[in-house]
């Protein structure tokens, strides 16, 4: 494998797993915020912003990816 | 906020509650005491008077929730007068009474038509068999009708019965229309007892014959059912009729009489918050230290100078019992609905909403930044401002809307977009940053930006904590001036900056790091590392922003690759239609975020009571 696809394979598995992480960490907000909802549907913003918390990951994920790939063509 | 006390003669009491109500201006704080001042007590009048507006106030809350509702309905300000309460007494506890006995009318006419029909689907599945059992008292008919879901149940029971029975008797089960499952067993009278056993063992609902037709068989029964079936259907729609008529004809005047009832109601409870001498009466209570002037000049003009408006020194309260109103410019005003998502800011600290007023529309249009969409959405947020009420929400989404729309078409002109790549060959300018290819550019804008937003946190925080905690105070400056020495020493140390910066950046930083441990204790160090997590936080406006320009960029070249120019413009008008959702989701969600988590986080403080002042009844009546 050339330095590369190395490199390309590395960016797709740093995001990969940092969407998968924020996935795993939204999926349980997501179920607790439902549940709240259920009985306090006025709390529907502040559920919205805590489902978006976790994105940090997704998006330091998505940072370190493209840093790899500008890296990796030299940019 | 300015607490305020009210005196004047002790027989203007009862003209000064209803006044204070009309100005809207005071809220009531506790009564006040001292020798010779005793709180204000309710007259044996005042109290039947608060029972009486109590009663009809229930009797107009059932009569009301007992009818349909009635549309649309002009919310009314007129005085019920003394004069009227026994009328509208009476007319509430009436309405209340028909009401409720048209409600449970149709309602038992209801259960019966459902009743009714289920009988109706069982009588014409076993037709033939229920004919023949009404002709003989040789036997007995047992009737299930279960869900669905419970079939293997009916089955097993009837496969049980049909196993003791013998094929002489019907064991016949049957699916009825609205998907449940009815099964009939027609079974010798003289064995009824031991098959009873095995049904009791099942456990399944029989279905009995219906109270009034008890003690004849169901072929019997049933029809005579059906003959009620179509009598049933009139008085249903009578009832129905009755009602809606009822509704029309009571609801306004009930509506109109439950807002003053409210007012009544509330002057009545204010009494509890005031105090009387034998000769004056004293009210204290919270006004904005701007309308203060306002309320001397109204109780004047009311009053004349018989009621003194007394100004009560500051340090004579705690601030924490002071009630918060935000008060802002005309122009910031809207952006208190993002501010009100959380909870109001304790007396005394910073509001946030101007420096959310001016960032969260930049944030926004920093991800979104395309001239084609901020005119879209400039469009939007003026045809909703004009198709609203002033202080609905439409309206408020409308006036946050237009900077959003205003800072994204000055990024769109900065990242020269127009609906995505298509503004390259559209704008006659070179754009200042290209979103596509300067991704390293734009991730330095993200977090530049970044940077600049949350030093002006902490720097809130410390001017905010200088009057309670001058320690926090000083923690949060460090931290501040830490970020921005450690960021020039990290652009020097890469040549972003001059390197002659890094050593004396470095050293300002091994300076300033016992400070922040000596303010802050060892918690001031990892204040400081999540602190650098916040401002990468902000990475993700160029994150979505790409996510943004690559979506409108495959629109575009999708549309382009379409053999037919009809085809390829509806796919790419479609494609920009979903980003252009998206791109007001993801915006408003993550600038949110950013203000909430990353900004607040640095000086909010939450807490504050909200301003509530003694005031007429606002809102829908119904």
């Amino acid at each position: 494998m050339t330095g590369y696809a190395w490199a390309a394979l590395s960016a797709a598995l740093v995001m990969g797993m940092a969407a998968l992480a924020t996935a795993w960490a939204q999926s349980k907000i997501g179920a607790a915020g439902a549940a709240t909802l259920a009985e306090k549907p006025e709390l529907s913003t502040i559920i919205v912003l805590l489902v978006a918390i976790p994105e940090t990951m997704g998006v330091l994920g998505f940072v370190v990816a493209i840093v790899i790939l500008l890296r990796a063509t030299g940019t | 906020m300015s607490k305020v006390r009210l005196l004047g003669a002790r027989q203007q009491l009862p003209e000064i509650l209803p006044a204070l109500q009309d100005f809207g201006l005071l809220q009531l704080a506790a009564a006040p005491s001292g020798p010779m001042i005793e709180p204000a007590a309710l007259t044996t009048r005042d109290r039947r008077c608060r029972d009486q507006l109590q009663r009809i106030g229930r009797n107009i809350d059932a009569a009301l929730a007992a009818l349909p509702t009635v549309s649309p309905l002009a919310p009314s300000t007129r005085e019920v007068p003394i004069a009227a309460l026994p009328r509208i007494a009476r007319q509430a506890w009436r309405t209340r009474r028909a009401a409720e006995a048209l409600a449970a009318r149709e309602r038992a006419l209801t259960d019966e038509r459902t009743s009714t029909r289920k009988y109706r689907d069982l009588f014409d599945a076993f037709h033939d068999a229920l004919e023949q059992v009404a002709r003989t008292s040789a036997l007995v008919t047992h009737a299930f009708v279960v869900p669905g879901r419970e079939r293997a149940a009916l089955g097993a029971l009837a496969q049980a019965i049909a196993g003791q029975a013998g094929a002489h008797y019907t064991v016949a089960m049957h699916d009825l229309p609205d998907g449940d499952v009815a099964l009939l067993l027609l079974l010798p009278s003289a064995e009824s007892k031991h098959f009873e056993s095995i049904i009791a063992g099942a456990g399944l609902p029989e279905l009995e014959v219906p109270d009034a037709y008890a003690g004849r068989p169901l072929g019997q029964a049933i029809p005579l059912m059906l003959a009620r079936l179509e009598i049933v259907e009139r008085e249903l729609a009578d009832t129905h009729a009755q009602r809606a008529v009822l509704a029309k004809d009571a609801t306004p005047e009930l509506v109109s009489a439950r807002r003053p009832l409210r007012e009544s109601l509330a002057r009545l409870d204010a009494l509890a918050q005031c105090a009387t001498t034998p000769h004056a009466f004293a009210i204290e209570g919270w006004v904005p230290t701007k309308a203060v002037a306002e309320l001397r000049r109204r109780l004047t003009a009311r009053f004349g100078a018989g009621v003194v408006v007394e100004l009560l020194a500051r340090d004579q309260w705690a601030s924490d019992a002071a009630p918060v109103a935000l008060t802002n410019p005309q122009l910031f005003r809207p952006f208190e609905a993002i501010v009100r998502f959380m909870p109001l800011p304790r007396y005394g600290t910073i509001d946030p909403t101007p420096f959310v007023a001016v960032f969260f529309p930049m944030m926004f249009g920093m991800m979104l930044g395309d001239l084609g969409y901020g005119v879209v959405l400039a469009a939007l947020a003026v045809l909703l401002r004009f198709r609203s009420r002033p202080g609905s929400w439409q309206r408020t989404v409308a006036e946050i809307a237009a900077p959003c729309a205003a800072f994204t078409v000055i990024f769109g002109a900065i990242y020269g977009e127009v609906f995505g790549s298509a503004g390259q060959r559209l704008l006659p300018w070179k754009p200042l940053l290209d979103r596509e290819r300067a991704t390293l550019a734009a991730l330095a804008a993200a977090v530049g930006l970044g940077l600049a937003h949350v030093v002006l946190g902490l720097i809130l925080g410390a001017v905010s904590s200088w009057r309670g905690e001058r320690r926090q105070a000083i923690g949060r400056g460090v931290t501040a001036i830490m970020l921005l020495l450690i960021t020039t020493a990290l652009l020097a140390a890469f040549e972003i900056l001059p390197h002659a910066l890094f050593t004396p950046a470095v050293i300002a930083v091994l300076v300033a790091l016992p400070v922040l441990v000596l303010a802050e204790g060892a918690l001031g160090l990892l204040e400081l590392l999540s602190t650098f997590g916040n401002v990468l936080s902000y990475a993700r406006i160029m994150a979505l922003g790409t996510a943004s320009v690559m979506m409108a960029a495959v629109a575009n070249r999708l549309g382009g690759a379409m053999g037919s120019v009809l085809v390829g413009v509806a796919l790419a008008l479609l494609f920009h239609l979903v980003n252009f959702g998206l791109g007001l989701a993801s915006p408003v969600v993550q600038a949110l975020r950013l203000h909430y988590v990353e900004f607040f986080h640095q000086f909010y403080s939450p807490g504050g009571q909200p301003y509530r002042p003694f005031a007429r009844a606002t809102g829908d009546d119904r």
